[in-house]
């Protein structure tokens, strides 16, 4: 026993180094979680727009373009879930805040809350957000080891992206994700559409929790004064047309439903605003950094509308 | 818990601890520890099923105990009788239900009527049809008087609800396994050890062979419409090796776990697609089931020892069963009857039992003859896989229509490198073949190569793996 037992613990011994790497690397470079909590912690008092989504917005709206002061929340593959456990947070500490700009796309209404996809962030928000993500369970061991909640191959890529790029943060002092700024040709981007389409497929008209969430933060926005911009995104028109037609009107109807029943609550639909060409586009749903300032000025003017 | 999740790397190396050195002194307490941990393991998917494997434990264990105290043939019988109805029912309940109740629905609709019931929404419980099988093989073979009741009803239930091999097998014989829960059980370094080589072994087949493969099915099978001839088929193929990975892979896990806490579990698979022929095939692929099936179904059923039309039903029997207890859908059972009807010219020619030698026995490279021999069953087994994996049986002709046109002559827009790896590996399955699996590699002498081996295995399987995916026969 004792033989075999000295032979396991020589054998992990290089795997237990490398994992304690990879946990020092996660906890000591600074990415985009700790860089948003850390920049909306220090600007409490000044915020008057915030944004919440995922990266359609995150790299969509660029709060430079917005007169009033703004911090971008949003995030990459950010759903609905986390919006409002951020919102929780973060709502009583914004003395200043006017507006609350959501976003809406065609994947927020139906995602669940537990995607495999991107299953390892939730751990990122509780470590590095300071959330407290009910999905989390204590006996978790993810829970304390950020380096046990993703695949070694993408901590590897991360690792080498940090070493060529010098940092992991994506985005710049008011949230919004400055690193689109090229675009595709329209052969590539009719490829991407379609592949992005099914990509986001996920079978569910089932809109019912998620809804219920963004009616809640609406209904607290109401009780603080807040007016709440429902936002649909623009979008490659080749993308749409590749979507569940039948799902979009759904969507379509949510988000009519909840600007019809809340009275602090527009609904601005960019999603098939011809106004936002090809070179708007990085790919076939997000914006480039062209794109996210003409969309960021239509959303001003937006907010002045008010 | 599953077995490629940090909860199994946490929970495995905390068991063998408490077992080998807190809860060694005596036997008693080792089984109630590892009826404990079983429960648990079991308990992290869902608790509420616990009660069923209690249920099913409790009635064979009592009517075990039951068949030993009589001797008269009607008593027996019914004793039989209510443990295959209880054992079967919650079986059937769970798992045919509704697959039962849409097919009536379908067949009144044919004559015009309708059924007026609904269907209920039933979870099925995980690894039903492995526990149930292997608890009702104990009764049968006490029936029979081939083994003596067990009086220890700790290391009966220890033995039904054992976690290695528990929700996805090899489903086991009382006559294994049971006598092993009521020995001491000793450590022995070179069982471990080969025990930790099967459970890495398994690891690399679930996570790199059978993950990577599933992103690819997935997306073959799911729009095959979109897709040349030759893609379908390398999508059929990749499935071929999904399935292989995941539940061999299991398998290497389930037996690797069980040797590192003393017990030896039966071969579940034996480099099935190095199989000749069907009959080989089916010695090779699910052991555990094909040779349950064997002795519970296809013997008393008379076997090959009656007339030819009834030896035919028997093999159709045994398929369509072994299709139907995979899942209640067609699909299984049409599964089922293509190995059945490919099986039939073997039995006619008399070759269903040979190759029971190893291929080419002593050769680094196969025959000619063994190659076509080889490639020839996998295209069989491959075309079946289809049905296995279809949603459904217009599904499976769809895919099999979009495959068998001239479109199979293009060129596939799949991952070459995949393919590689592949056939790399059952390259290594050949020169492996001799052994009991792949990574028995005692024969090399310099430790520093084995040990090589070992961390390239550790290392694909860190950097290699496909995204998570959970075990296909889970869902049986």
């Amino acid at each position: 026993m004792k033989k075999l037992l000295t032979h396991i613990s020589l054998f992990l011994i290089p795997i237990v180094v490398v994992w304690m790497l990879a946990e020092v690397f996660y906890r000591s470079v600074p990415n985009n979680y700790t860089y948003k909590h850390e920049q909306i912690s220090n600007n409490m008092d000044d915020i008057e727009v915030l944004v919440l989504g995922d990266s359609h917005t995150f790299f969509g709206i660029n709060p430079e373009w917005l007169s009033l002061k703004t911090y971008n929340l949003s995030n990459v593959s950010q759903t609905i879930y986390f919006d409002k456990l951020l919102f929780e947070k973060h709502i009583d500490h914004l003395p200043h805040l006017k507006y609350l700009i959501i976003s809406v796309e065609y994947t927020t209404l139906s995602q669940a809350d537990n995607t495999q996809e991107d299953i390892w962030r939730k751990y990122f928000y509780e470590a590095q957000m300071d959330l407290k993500v009910p999905l989390i369970t204590w006996y978790d061991p993810k829970k304390y080891s950020l380096a046990l909640t993703r695949k070694f191959d993408k901590t590897f890529k991360t690792f080498l992206d940090y070493q060529r790029e010098g940092s992991l943060i994506g985005c710049d002092e008011k949230g919004w994700g400055n690193t689109y700024l090229s675009t595709v040709d329209s052969l590539e981007m009719a490829y991407l559409s379609k592949v992005v389409a099914r990509k986001h497929e996920d079978g569910s008209m089932d809109f019912k929790k998620n809804t219920e969430r963004i009616q809640n933060m609406i209904s607290f926005c109401e009780q603080k004064n807040i007016q709440v911009l429902l936002v649909n995104m623009p979008v490659y028109p080749d993308y749409l047309d590749h979507l569940n037609p039948e799902k979009l009107l759904k969507i379509d109807e949510t988000c009519d439903d909840l600007a019809k029943t809340n009275p602090n609550v527009t609904r601005v639909d960019l999603s098939r605003d011809s106004r936002f060409q090809l070179l708007d586009f990085h790919d076939a749903d997000h914006l480039n950094a062209q794109g996210a300032k003409k969309c960021s000025l239509l959303i001003d003017a937006y907010l002045h509308a008010y | 818990m599953l077995f490629n999740t940090i909860d199994f790397a946490i929970f495995m190396p905390i068991i063998f601890l408490l077992y080998w050195f807190v809860f060694n002194k005596n036997i008693k307490i080792q089984n109630l520890f590892l009826l404990v941990a079983s429960y648990f393991f079991y308990a992290c998917w869902d608790w509420r099923f616990l009660g069923l494997i209690f249920l099913s434990s409790l009635v064979d264990y009592s009517v075990g105990r039951l068949l030993a105290k009589t001797k008269a043939k009607s008593k027996r019988n019914l004793l039989l009788i209510t443990s295959l109805m209880v054992n079967l029912g919650i079986l059937g309940f769970f798992k045919y239900y509704n697959f039962f109740l849409e097919s009536f629905q379908e067949v009144f609709l044919l004559f015009g009527r309708s059924l007026e019931s609904s269907t209920l929404d039933i979870l099925l419980p995980v690894g039903i049809s492995f526990y149930t099988f292997q608890t009702l093989s104990y009764t049968i073979d006490v029936y029979r008087e081939r083994i003596e009741p067990t009086n220890n009803m700790l290391s009966f239930f220890a033995f039904v609800s054992f976690f290695p091999q528990l929700v996805a097998g090899p489903i086991e014989r009382a006559s294994n396994l049971l006598p092993q829960f009521e020995r001491k059980r000793t450590f022995d370094y070179t069982k471990s050890v080969d025990g930790l080589r099967l459970i890495l072994l398994g690891l690399f087949k679930k996570m790199v062979i059978a993950d990577s493969c599933a992103l690819a099915v997935n997306d073959i099978f799911t729009h095959y419409t979109e897709y040349s001839g030759s893609t379908l088929f390398f999508g059929a193929f990749f499935f071929a090796f999904q399935i292989y990975g995941d539940f061999s892979g299991y398998s290497d896990i389930a037996i690797g776990s069980a040797r590192l806490l003393g017990f030896d579990l039966m071969q579940n698979f034996n480099a099935p697609y190095l199989s000749r022929n069907l009959g080989e095939f089916w010695r090779r692929w699910h052991i555990s089931l094909s040779t349950w099936f064997r002795d519970y179904v296809y013997i008393p059923l008379g076997g090959n020892q009656v007339s030819r039309p009834k030896w035919i039903r028997n093999i159709f029997v045994v398929f369509l069963l072994s299709g139907f207890w995979h899942g209640a859908n067609w699909t299984f059972i049409i599964w089922g009857l293509i190995h059945a009807l490919f099986f039939l010219p073997l039995m006619f020619q008399k070759t269903h039992a040979s190759f029971k030698d190893v291929a080419d026995k002593g050769k680094w490279f196969p025959s000619f003859k063994t190659t076509l021999q080889i490639g020839f069953t996998f295209f069989i087994v491959l075309l079946a896989w289809v049905f296995f994996r279809a949603e459904n049986i217009t599904h499976a002709f769809l895919y099999l229509q979009g495959m068998f046109n001239f479109s199979l002559f293009s060129f596939p827009t799949v991952s070459r490198g995949l393919v590689l790896f592949l056939m790399v590996y059952m390259v290594f399955e050949w020169l492996q073949r001799d052994k009991k699996h792949v990574l028995e590699i005692d024969f090399i002498a310099s430790k520093p190569i084995r040990i090589a081996i070992y961390y390239g295995l550790a290392f694909a399987i860190f950097y290699f793996a496909g995204d998570t995916q959970p075990f296909i026969y889970f869902q049986f």
